[in-house]
């Protein structure tokens, strides 16, 4: 019995051996090693339309240098980070990370260099890219611009803080300033605003825009830009005064279906009663790629006959050249030859054309045609912006960021608990701006 | 492709090793002298099951309540600090005041309700069928439960027509729309209602089987003795069944606890409707690891003494064996 | 013969009372069977609502509720669907859930059964104090656990791969299994392991021919509570595989959610893929998974 047993013993080990063997080697890596030049790994956060118009940009790539590239859509923006704290292998090609950690990436080495990765294309991408995305004196860690090289490349833009209308319905001339804007009667039935400001973990941001750009036209870009890193309080006048103007866009007199309906809304669907047969509101202010999700719900809609917008109205002339805006932008994590390639090949007009055709953005290089009249435009508000500024959110610590829009949400529902909410901010600051 | 092979592999491998595993190593036991094989085995045996364990659960668990007394770094000691942290923030307080509405309503209702339920069903005909009408929420995610409420719960503007079930009920008898997972007042409830949903038929199937084993005779004594229904449940059948209804419980207040999913799926912890397991999903997330394990310690200390009444119940048990 | 004419009036007396009787009976019982009829609407139509609404189009969804459905016109669309499996990592990510639960639940069971053999029949040194330790252990929320088994995982370079969370699910689930099969096979009879012993088999042919086929049944309801557990678990593969291509759907689903563009409308299909599974096992596997659940809670 017992040699029966020792026969099937020692097959059962060798199996077993073998099997465990095989799990330890098969398992879990995936195609696309250092130093290639045939594969390239790519992360974005893009999803549904975007990636798509994604993946259009990748293909003429694709075909011409033969190159494979391994998309994977990564949303939550903290993975990366994890993935360099913890030594494991990053993507070839990936977007850069939030502010707080560009410096120490850059110092370690994580990120390269775009002027390696472009080469001599370098010259060409800074002359033909928006000043305000590339130009720096001195280190900006927004555009991740430290010792004088460039470590991020910028390939699409985006406007914010407009103020899209339904051309049938509004016919006025766009009003030049904020108090202007709220003088305006809506049609009977209507309120002046749509809003809509949740998106699931993400609810709020669209209402930090909001505030953002009143913000920096309000107050100014020095105000703006401390209140970015910390530096300037919650509490103080004038982010207060932000908010109590914000509060008034969101007023249940001003905004369609009272607070409770833009705190319930998702913000891609906000603009559909600017468009109902009763319209519910005239305005509602976001940035441009809001253009797909109005023709997801009416495909009909023409850019330009239909809807158009205007310019954020003045809060403060002084303040006027002071424009919101957003840009994806890709770092390269691993110098590869074909991880060069891409990037060259991203910072091609021909590249960010194929972005671009496929609606909802504007690329970073200057020269670009546009067919939508609607882009036309806001592509001179981007070049013509004295300073294109970033969205406050996306640049403050991530606890920051989240605390302020939960006060923001919070403040939509109860306005009167604005004060405590901006106490509750600065302690929160206090916290997240500590380098621990 | 290869993934799918992985798998196989480790579907057959790993049950192949661990027969390999026993089968030689008995081999070699049997050889041993007697007194040293009754000391080998079990260990041998059992090693598997404890190194698991060991390494993903004790050794994590005391390696978290270091880490509580961290930076998030992990490379020097802060103390109280993490502790301070979580009971002085706004938003660490909320989700502690969460986590024990959650306890207090969640249990005592899914086992409530599947009491009741179980009651009820019993004197019906139709039990089974009703019995797995009741059921149907245990097996799926609390995922897929969440975006089945998320629709329930729907809001949209006065006036439009509305999309969710109990918005449109509403308005049926004339209001206006609820936004419930916004207001303060309904939201926590709502969420909590989606718990109690998603397992009360899993109480119920427990309390169920044990009241069937209620004998009848008791039952026929009673009524013969003039008591009412009421009566009867009040007094007879629920001390009856009390062994039952804690072990339920205490199941109920650990399930509690832990809640992740609901919160973080419908509302991701907004309006104030965060709990303690996404309060330390959050800090981890955003790599405040120390600060994570202090909540982690936290929700820890507050189930220990479940952990000591179960260990108590055990080890009563065990008596009786 | 008035014995006979009395018999036959008191007949009809007794028949009319009791058809009254029975009517009355019935209406005491509406209340109940109201009652009972509210609580079965309340657990089933919110998921048939789900199911309905994923059969229509988006802009069907956000305009009418699901209940316009029973009336024309009906609006049957498979657009949802169509959609959600043309999504970037969906249909990957079913595919993962499968080779993600499949192999955590054999590898958990398989050495849950080891070691439950080891605690019920062999006497050892420090027996009830790990015993003790696991039955503790089965109320220790996982969120404890998970830093330290990352950074385990970073360090041995498994982090992202499959392999971790199969070593992870099966970690978190054996406390509670060995448990449950402890208990089982305690209770199987002495005698049967004594004759096979005196008939010089050793420990692994008891186990492997009499323990194993007799726990067969426990071993069944519990596989299918651990395969749908796994299928449906969030937080663990939601923090070892966020965002690893090797991401199971519950979480692909969660991401959908919080995704700059999405919008409840398209996870109705999402959402009616991922239950289907568990559905499907319920109704074929009833009485499997009631006997588990009642085994598992209800002592003797």
């Amino acid at each position: 019995m017992s040699e029966v047993f020792a026969r099937v013993a020692s097959r059962a080990i060798a199996a077993g051996l073998g099997a465990v063997m095989l799990v330890a080697c098969g398992g879990g890596t995936s195609g696309g090693g250092g130093g290639s030049s045939t594969d390239v790994t790519v992360w974005s956060a893009w999803g549904g339309q975007e990636l798509k118009a994604f993946q259009n940009v990748l293909k003429p790539f694709e075909e011409k240098e033969g190159i494979k590239v391994h998309l994977t859509t990564v949303r939550d923006a903290n993975q990366l980070a994890i993935n360099v704290d913890a030594g494991t292998s990053l993507p070839d090609i990936a977007p850069g990370p939030s502010v707080d950690k560009v410096k120490d990436w850059i110092d370690k080495g994580v990120m390269k260099p775009i002027e390696t990765a472009l080469g001599d294309k370098f010259n060409d991408y800074i002359a033909n890219t928006y000043p305000a995305l590339t130009t720096a004196s001195g280190d900006n860690l927004y555009i991740a611009v430290v010792g004088g090289k460039h470590y991020e490349l910028m390939v699409k833009t985006q406007v914010k803080g407009l103020i899209w209308y339904n051309k049938k319905v509004f016919t006025a001339a766009p009003p030049k300033t904020f108090d202007d804007l709220l003088a305006i009667q809506p049609p009977a039935g209507a309120k002046l605003f749509c809003a809509g400001f949740e998106s699931g973990d993400a609810s709020g941001w669209p209402a930090s825009d909001q505030i953002d750009n009143i913000i920096m036209r309000q107050s100014g870009e020095k105000v703006y830009t401390d209140w970015i890193n910390g530096k300037q309080k919650w509490t103080s006048p004038e982010i207060k005064l932000g908010y109590q103007t914000f509060l008034k866009e969101v007023s249940s007199a001003n905004v369609y279906g009272g607070p409770n309906t833009a705190l319930s809304t998702n913000f891609g669907r906000a603009g559909k009663p600017l468009f109902a047969s009763t319209p519910g509101c005239l305005f509602l202010e976001q940035a441009t790629f809001i253009t797909n999700f109005f023709k997801e719900d009416y495909p009909n809609l023409v850019a330009g006959t239909d809807f158009d917008f205007f310019a954020h109205p003045s809060l403060n002339s002084q303040y006027d050249g002071n424009v919101n805006g957003f840009y994806d932008n890709f770092a390269m994590y691993n110098d590869t030859p074909a991880a060069r390639k891409l990037m060259q090949y991203m910072a091609t007009s021909d590249a960010q054309q194929i972005w671009v055709n496929a609606g909802g953005t504007l690329g970073a290089i200057k020269s670009l045609n546009y067919t939508d009249p609607i882009f036309k435009r806001a592509a001179e508000v981007a070049g013509t912006a004295k300073n294109l500024l970033v969205t406050a959110g996306d640049f403050m610590p991530s606890d920051m960021q989240h605390a302020f829009w939960k006060s923001l949400l919070n403040v939509t529902k109860n306005p009167a608990s604005l004060d405590s909410e901006l106490a509750r901010l600065d302690q929160v600051q206090a916290a997240a701006y500590k380098t621990s | 492709m290869d993934q799918i092979i992985t798998a196989v592999i480790a579907i057959v491998g790993v049950p192949l090793v661990l027969l390999g595993y026993i089968i030689f190593g008995e081999q070699i036991i049997e050889r041993l002298p007697d007194s040293l094989q009754g000391w080998i085995r079990p260990y041998f045996w059992a090693l598997p099951a404890i190194g698991f364990a060991g390494i993903f659960m004790v050794y994590p668990l005391i390696r978290t309540v270091i880490l509580s007394f961290r930076n998030n770094a992990d490379t020097r000691w802060v103390a109280w600090d993490n502790y301070v942290y979580f009971f002085t923030f706004p938003d660490t307080l909320t989700s502690l005041r969460n986590s024990l509405l959650w306890l207090v309503f969640y249990t005592f209702f899914s086992v409530f309700l599947g009491l009741v339920i179980a009651i009820l069903l019993d004197r019906v005909r139709y039990e089974s069928l009703a019995k797995i009408a009741i059921f149907l929420p245990v097996p799926i995610s609390a995922v897929a439960a969440s975006i089945i409420w998320k629709f329930m719960f729907d809001y949209q503007a006065p006036g439009s027509p509305q999309t969710g079930t109990l918005n449109a009920l509403v308005g049926a008898f004339g209001q206006q729309p609820v936004p419930w997972l916004v207001n303060s007042a309904t939201n926590n409830p709502a969420l909590i209602f989606v718990g109690i949903w998603s397992i009360t038929g899993f109480c119920m199937v427990i309390i169920s089987a044990s009241l069937k084993a209620i004998s009848t005779e008791v039952l026929e004594a009673a009524r013969i003795d003039g008591a009412n229904e009421f009566q009867i449940v009040q007094l007879i059948v629920t001390p009856l069944l009390w062994p039952t209804i804690t072990v339920v419980g205490t199941t109920m207040i650990v399930n509690a606890l832990k809640i992740f999913d609901i919160p973080y799926v419908m509302t991701s912890g907004a309006y104030d409707t965060d709990v303690i397991a996404t309060q330390m999903f959050r800090q981890l997330a955003t790599s405040h690891n120390a600060r994570a394990a202090a909540v982690g310690v936290v929700l820890f200390l507050a189930i220990v003494p479940l952990l000591v009444v179960n260990i108590r119940r055990f080890q009563q048990q065990e008596e009786q064996r | 013969m008035s014995v006979t004419t009395t018999t036959r009036e008191t007949t009809g007396a007794r028949a009319t009372v009791s058809i009254l009787e029975r009517f009355g009976y019935r209406l005491q019982r509406l209340p109940l069977h109201l009652v009972i009829a509210i609580f079965v609407a309340i657990w089933i139509v919110p998921t048939l609502g789900l199911i309905i609404n994923s059969f229509r189009s988006v802009s069907d969804m956000s305009n009418a509720g699901w209940w316009t459905v029973l009336f024309p016109p009906h609006g049957f669309s498979l657009a949802s669907y169509q959609q959600v499996l043309e999504t970037e990592n969906v249909a990957t990510s079913i595919v993962n859930s499968v080779l993600i639960t499949l192999p955590a639940t054999v590898i958990q069971l398989a050495i849950a059964t080891m070691g439950a053999y080891a605690f019920a029949w062999m006497k050892f040194p420090g027996k009830d104090l790990f015993f003790i330790v696991i039955v503790g252990l089965m109320i220790v929320p996982i969120q404890m656990t998970l830093i330290p088994v990352l950074q385990i995982f970073k360090v041995t370079g498994l982090a992202g791969t499959f392999i971790a969370v199969w070593l992870a699910h099966s970690g978190y689930g054996l406390p509670f299994e060995v448990f449950l099969l402890r208990n089982y096979l305690g209770g199987l009879p002495r005698e049967i392991f004594e004759s096979a012993e005196v008939d010089g088999a050793g420990h692994a042919v008891r186990f492997l021919r009499i323990a194993v086929p007799m726990t067969i049944p426990a071993i069944a309801s519990l596989t299918i509570f651990v395969f749908l557990g796994v299928w449906n678990d969030l937080l663990v593969s939601l923090t070892f595989l966020g965002s690893s291509p090797n991401r199971p759907f519950t979480v692909v689903i969660t991401q959908l959610v919080t995704s700059l563009g999405g919008g409840w409308q398209f996870l109705t299909a999402a959402a009616v893929l991922q239950m289907s599974l568990p559905l499907a096992v319920f109704i074929f596997l009833q009485r499997y998974f009631v006997r588990g659940i009642t085994s598992g809670s209800v002592k003797g």
